[in-house]
């Protein structure tokens, strides 16, 4: 859980997130965070995702679930 | 599917590029994102300047062009062209078919064959595999491979997702049968199911341009087009290629019974420097090995890329000296094809400006 979050939050441009912190309320969030969340996703945790999935995580958490579940 | 093709060579590739160049910087302020995040994006995907097309370009311009400059140097003769063959999403009409108007253009002999192919990304491996075919022909020597797009027109100058990548140009590669004996490993996939992952939608039979199909709209992303203009899924497509990609090259490798150490080149189509790296490091390959400095500089011009990344890497070595290469394209259909083939001692190998 912490090596997760710890690699959201670098992709986040952030020191740390938190699990109720909403995505879009981030500074850097836009299609090419996106697009490095799903290489994340694909590369590390052997998950196929789509923007729509990101976009519809809405927070840290819901996105945690989907990379990591 | 599986391919296999003998005694075939390709022996000259000439790239033919707009000489007007347009830079990242120069086209941020029609996207609707700040400058920061657009440096951004330019930084990850490896944007920098591309080659674009006058408006009122056609295909065949660039083409006939190229021809005649291989004509007026001594590197084709006309009476050899047994056959052209054009892989192109940028026909000059639905009807006829844009290599008989190069025919034309060139007054080129009657007794040959003009062919249009519908491949982009892929393009170049589908031209590729359709000349070995041809030149099954006896009366086939000669088969002149033009690969040409000039999709920039179809970009909505406001989607920052396409438009930066975007790149036009003709690529010239001459095929023919090979005195020593070869083989040349091949693979071929399609994915008809997902043929909206990069489309434009309208213009055809189907959804003919209308004053409607030229209305603006805003997608999730922030960026701007119309039906008329091109539209990438670009979730889809990399999470596609990320996919499909590697699995295909291993296969091909196994196939060939080749050892990935032993490829001097994986000359891949070029998306955009982050998915090729992706791709070069989930196939353990080292990164200098995969060229991926053709965006960059000139942009993605579809089935020209790798024919680019070729002559543009390579050059005049590649006159002198020979490499067993990868080839890969991948992207609109969906269509994905590799191929392994010794490229050796070219006559030429070069790009031009028009």
């Amino acid at each position: 859980m912490g090596k997760i979050k710890q690699q959201i939050a670098e992709l986040l441009e952030v020191d740390e997130v938190k699990e109720n912190d909403i995505l879009e309320d981030f500074e850097c969030w836009d299609s090419l965070t996106i697009l490095s969340i799903i290489a994340l996703a694909s590369e590390e945790y052997g998950k196929t995702l789509f923007n729509d999935d990101i976009r519809n995580a809405k927070t840290i958490d819901g996105l945690i679930r989907l990379i990591d579940n | 599917m599986n391919l296999l093709f003998k005694n075939k060579k390709i022996t000259g590739i000439l790239t033919i590029l707009p000489a007007n160049e347009v830079k990242f910087e120069d086209e941020m302020e029609h996207y609707n994102f700040s400058a920061s995040k657009s440096l951004k994006l330019k930084m990850a995907m490896g944007y920098n300047t591309h080659r674009i097309a006058e408006k009122d370009a056609t295909i065949s311009d660039f083409c006939v062009y190229g021809i005649n400059y291989l004509i007026e140097n001594g590197l084709l003769k006309k009476e050899e062209i047994d056959a052209l063959l054009l892989i192109t999403q940028s026909p000059e009409y639905f009807m006829p078919p844009t290599s008989n108007v190069i025919q034309g253009k060139l007054g080129l002999k009657q007794d040959m064959i003009c062919m249009d192919i519908n491949q982009g990304c892929a393009g170049f491996e589908i031209g590729l595999y359709q000349a070995f075919m041809l030149l099954e022909q006896p009366e086939i020597k000669k088969v002149v491979l033009l690969n040409a797009d000039l999709l920039s027109q179809k970009v909505s100058k406001r989607d920052r997702n396409s438009n930066p990548l975007i790149g036009d140009g003709a690529s010239i590669t001459i095929v023919e049968n090979s005195e020593s004996e070869n083989t040349i490993f091949a693979n071929i996939k399609m994915d008809g199911s997902a043929f909206d992952a990069l489309i434009i939608p309208a213009g055809g039979f189907k959804t003919p341009s209308t004053p409607e199909t030229g209305i603006m709209h805003e997608d999730t992303a922030g960026n701007f087009r119309a039906l008329d203009n091109l539209v990438m899924k670009g979730d889809d497509v990399f999470n596609f290629v990320q996919t499909e990609v590697p699995p295909m090259i291993e296969d091909l490798l196994i196939n060939a019974k080749i050892n990935k150490d032993d490829i001097d080149y994986f000359m891949f189509h070029q998306p955009n420097k982050f998915m090729l790296n992706k791709l070069a490091d989930k196939l353990e390959i080292p990164r200098e090995k995969m060229p991926s400095n053709i965006v960059e500089n000139f942009g993605n011009a579809s089935g020209v890329s790798i024919p680019t990344a070729i002559t543009f890497n390579l050059g005049n070595r590649l006159t002198k000296e020979s490499f067993l290469i990868c080839m890969a394209g991948f992207g609109v259909g969906l269509t994905w094809a590799s191929l392994i083939m010794k490229i050796d001692k070219f006559n030429f190998n070069q790009i031009i400006y028009f």
